[in-house]
C-alpha cells in the first residue's frame, strides 16, 4: 500500500513538473503575467494614486473588491471560530485558587467556600499554576508599548516601504497574546473584553466597506477613493493615498481583533474563564 | 573606521560560533541555553555594534539616525533575549526537568556497553 502511494506521489510529481515545461521563461517580458496590466500599474501608479509603493496601491486601490473580501474572510473566520468553540453556560470551575499577595501563599478554596473576590490582598490563579515570574511580566510589560508602536507604524507606512493593514494588525494582535502569555487571560480579558474585541473587529470590515460606499454617495464607482476628494480637502490623486491608508486601518483593526478573540477561544477551550 | 568595524564583526562571529559549538557540545538542556542565551546577544551587541560604525562612513544626519535604529535593535534584544532563555528555562524547571550530573552519563555509558 505504501509503494502505490509513493508511485502515486511520484507520478503527480513527474506530472507537475512537466507542467513547468510550458512556463514562460523567468522574467520573460512577453510572459501573460508582464503584458496585460502590470504595465498599466508599473507606470501610472504614481500618477494615478501618489503612492510609491505598487504593491499597496494594486493591494489597496487598483483591486480593492479583493483586499475588502480577504477581511471579510478573515472577519468569518473569527466569528466560526466563536461559533464552533464558545460555551456560555457558565461552569465555575470545582476549586479556585487564590494567591495572597504579600506572604505569596497560595489558598485552594472549594466550592461553596468563600471566595475573596472583592479583596487587593488576594488575586486569582489559574489552577495550572502560573508561576509568579517578575522578570517575564517586567520584560513583556516594557516590550509591549514599543511593539505596538511599531505596529502602528507599519499600517501607516505602507505606503512607503513594504507593510501595511494585515501586517501591522498581526503585530498588533501579537502583543495582546504576548500580554496574555506573560499574565494570565483574565487580565488581559480585563483591558480588553470578548465584546470589545468582536465589536472591532465587525468595525474594521465596516470601515472598509463604508468606505467604499462613501465613494457611491460623490457618484463614483465602489472604492473610487478619489470621490473622497470633496470631504478630505484635496486633489483627487492624493484622496486615493488617503483612501488607502483610511482603509489599511479598517483591515489592521479587523486582523488584530480576529487574532486576538482567536486567542481567547483556542487558550481557555472557549470558556474564556481560565487559559494560558 | 573601518578596522574597528572589522575588528567588532570578528569578535561578533567568534561569539557566534562560540554559542553554535556551545548548542551541540554542551551535555544537557539547560547548560545548552546557557550559550544559547549569552553568546547571541554578546554577538549581537558585536555585530551590530560593527554595522552602526560602518553607516557611519558619511557623516550625515540620515546616517546617525539610521545607526540610533540599529543600536535600538541592540537595545530591545537585550530586554527579550535573556527574557526568552529564562522563560524557557523556568517551563524545563516546571516540568520536571532536572539538571545534568556527571553520574547520570556513567549509568548510561555503562548502559551502552
Amino acid at each position: 500500500m505504501k509503494i502505490a502511494g509513493l508511485i502515486v506521489v511520484l507520478l503527480c510529481g513527474c506530472l507537475l513538473i512537466y507542467g513547468t515545461v510550458d512556463f514562460p521563461e523567468w522574467g520573460d517580458p512577453a510572459s501573460p503575467a508582464s503584458t496585460h496590466v502590470s504595465p498599466y500599474y508599473i507606470e501610472t501608479t504614481m500618477e494615478d494614486t501618489s503612492v510609491p509603493n505598487i504593491v499597496t496601491a494594486v493591494l489597496a486601490d487598483y483591486r480593492g473588491y479583493d483586499t475588502m473580501f480577504e477581511t471579510i474572510v478573515i472577519f468569518c473566520a473569527g466569528i466560526a471560530c466563536i461559533f464552533l468553540l464558545r460555551t456560555y453556560t457558565h461552569q465555575a470551575p470545582e476549586t479556585r485558587l487564590y494567591r495572597h499577595i504579600p506572604t505569596g501563599i497560595i489558598l485552594r478554596i472549594k466550592k461553596g467556600g468563600k471566595l475573596p473576590e472583592d479583596s487587593t490582598d488576594f488575586e486569582r490563579v489559574d489552577l495550572q499554576w502560573v508561576p509568579y515570574d517578575l522578570i517575564i511580566k517586567t520584560a513583556c510589560r516594557v516590550v509591549v508599548p514599543f511593539v505596538q508602536l511599531f505596529a502602528l507604524y507599519v499600517i501607516a507606512h505602507g505606503h512607503h516601504s513594504p507593510g501595511g493593514g494585515f501586517q501591522g494588525g498581526v503585530i498588533l494582535g501579537a502583543t495582546l497574546i504576548l500580554y496574555a502569555i506573560s499574565h494570565d487571560l483574565r487580565t488581559t480579558i480585563k483591558r480588553m473584553s470578548e465584546k470589545a474585541v468582536i465589536l472591532l473587529s465587525a468595525a474594521g470590515v465596516f470601515i472598509y466597506a463604508s468606505t467604499g460606499a462613501l465613494c457611491l454617495l460623490f457618484g463614483v464607482n465602489y472604492l473610487d477613493y478619489s470621490g473622497l476628494a470633496a470631504i478630505l480637502g484635496v486633489d483627487p490623486v492624493s484622496a486615493r493615498s488617503h483612501g488607502i491608508l483610511i482603509v489599511e486601518i479598517g483591515v489592521g483593526v479587523a486582523v488584530m481583533a480576529v487574532m486576538v478573540s482567536l486567542y481567547y477561544n483556542l487558550s481557555s477551550v472557549g470558556k474564556q474563564d481560565e487559559g494560558l | 573606521m573601518n578596522i574597528v568595524s572589522t575588528i567588532l564583526l570578528i569578535c561578533g562571529l567568534l561569539f557566534f560560533t562560540g554559542g553554535a559549538v556551545g548548542i551541540i557540545r554542551m551535555p544537557d538542556f539547560y547548560s545548552r541555553l546557557h550559550p544559547a542565551g549569552k553568546l547571541d546577544t554578546m554577538g549581537i551587541l558585536m555585530t551590530m555594534t560593527a554595522v552602526a560604525l560602518y553607516n557611519l562612513h558619511d557623516f550625515s544626519i540620515g546616517t546617525v539616525l539610521s545607526s540610533l535604529k540599529i543600536i535600538l535593535i541592540v537595545a530591545f534584544l537585550f530586554i527579550t533575549s535573556p527574557t526568552a532563555t529564562h522563560a524557557i528555562v523556568d517551563a524545563g524547571v516546571r516540568a520536571g526537568l532536572g539538571p545534568w550530573t556527571k553520574e547520570e552519563t556513567k549509568e548510561e555509558n555503562d548502559l551502552a556497553t
